[in-house]
């Protein structure tokens, strides 16, 4: 049952995370996604989320449910940017973890 | 956890989840048809939005069931979580829930007095005539496994391998049902954009929330009883997992497929239930 109730914090997470990013990229961008430039801070954020959410157990001192839902909150707010934005921030931060990944698990 | 408690979880989770998974499937057939489409949470924004819109009632509409309708729809989809993730009941309550959402429909519709309802009600029963033949499925399920029972069916797949690979034809009938129940999908004649909003259009405010909010617990519903019964017991990641990638798959369709007129895809389903319900017979005999 504690399953479902982690499930629900990551959802929210995901949500509010998502909305948060429209409401600020929206402010930050007043125009349309058309100049293909790498927003720095978006960048740090989805290295960030996607470091957490998939290495963890790297992260042993905070319990795994609570560095999920942070690593989540974090990735949804660069998704759920304003349509277009976020989208290179994202596919970078999930290489960087995910190689990460493969070197923490499948490597060493 | 007590019941109620583990009832509330589960509709909060299936609401959210299903509204995200609706929005990720307009974003997929967005970035399909080279625009940038909506946020992925649109979907649920639209339905808090209409939470805190003024409701306005049409002169034409049959109180007080036009009112009802909404809350009858909320009803059911619920019941179909505490069939379904809460205890894993009997899938013919499952579709009795399935065939009460059908007559929703078709009264959603009459009930306004738009001549768009209207014409949505009609084809909702003539939809249902498709439709619920697709629900043959289950005997061909009880025929395989001996139960209706969701835990039994998950504990056979534990024991035998998954549904989808002795019974392949059943699972493709059940995945035209999702299908036709999919937003812009082929089948999706009650909601066709010749008809404006089908038996929605004359719904605003609270009762178009309410609406809302049953149609993404009923996708998330048909994706868990899906992946539940043809696949087995998953853990909250995989059916996460695998209602993401039923629900691209979905996308893919609907975006490359116009919407059947009546005719045509009633027709097709039928078609599909028949080649469904023959093959998955042979399969079983031989």
């Amino acid at each position: 049952m504690y399953d479902q109730i982690f499930y629900l914090l990551y959802i929210l997470s995901f949500v509010i995370g998502s909305i948060a990013g429209l409401v600020f990229s929206y402010k930050k961008y007043t125009e349309p996604f058309i100049t293909r430039n790498i927003d720095l801070i978006a960048l740090i954020l989805a290295i960030i989320g996607w470091m957490l959410v998939l290495n963890y157990p790297l992260i042993s001192i905070i319990p795994s449910f609570v560095t999920i839902a942070i690593g989540v909150f974090l990735i949804a707010i660069v998704i759920g940017m304003r349509p277009g934005y976020g989208r290179y921030e994202t596919i970078i931060g999930f290489a960087l973890a995910g190689l990460i990944w493969i070197l923490r698990t499948v490597i060493l | 956890m007590n019941l109620m408690a583990n009832i509330l979880l589960n509709v909060i989770i299936s609401f959210l989840v299903g509204s995200v998974l609706l929005g990720l499937q307009r974003k997929v057939m967005a970035r399909i048809q080279m625009r940038p489409g909506p946020p992925i949470i649109q979907h649920l924004l639209h339905t808090f939005k209409f939470f805190l819109k003024e409701s306005a009632f049409p002169k034409t509409a049959a109180m007080p069931f036009y009112i009802a309708i909404t809350a009858m729809l909320c009803v059911i989809w619920v019941a179909a979580v505490i069939v379904g993730p809460v205890t894993e009941g009997s899938l013919l309550l499952f579709f009795a829930i399935y065939a009460i959402h059908k007559i929703v429909e078709h009264n959603a519709g009459s009930s306004s007095g738009s001549p768009y309802g209207k014409l949505s009600c009609v084809r909702a029963v003539f939809s249902a005539a498709a439709e619920v033949p697709l629900f043959a499925v289950l005997i061909i399920i009880y025929l395989k496994t001996g139960t209706m029972i969701l835990s039994n069916i998950v504990t056979y797949q534990n024991q035998h391998g998954a549904l989808l690979l002795s019974i392949p034809l059943a699972a493709l009938m059940f995945f035209v049902l999702i299908l036709s129940k999919s937003p812009y999908s082929p089948f999706a004649i009650t909601k066709g954009k010749d008809i404006v909003s089908g038996y929605e259009t004359e719904h605003f405010g609270l009762l178009r929330g309410y609406l809302m909010f049953s149609e993404s617990i009923a996708w998330y519903m048909l994706l868990w009883i899906f992946l539940t019964v043809f696949i087995g017991g998953l853990n909250p990641v995989g059916y996460l997992i695998g209602m993401v990638v039923i629900t691209a798959f979905v996308a893919f369709i609907n975006a490359l497929t116009p919407i059947l007129n009546p005719n045509h895809s009633v027709m097709t389903q039928v078609t599909l239930a028949f080649i469904g319900i023959v093959g998955s017979v042979i399969l079983l005999l031989y």
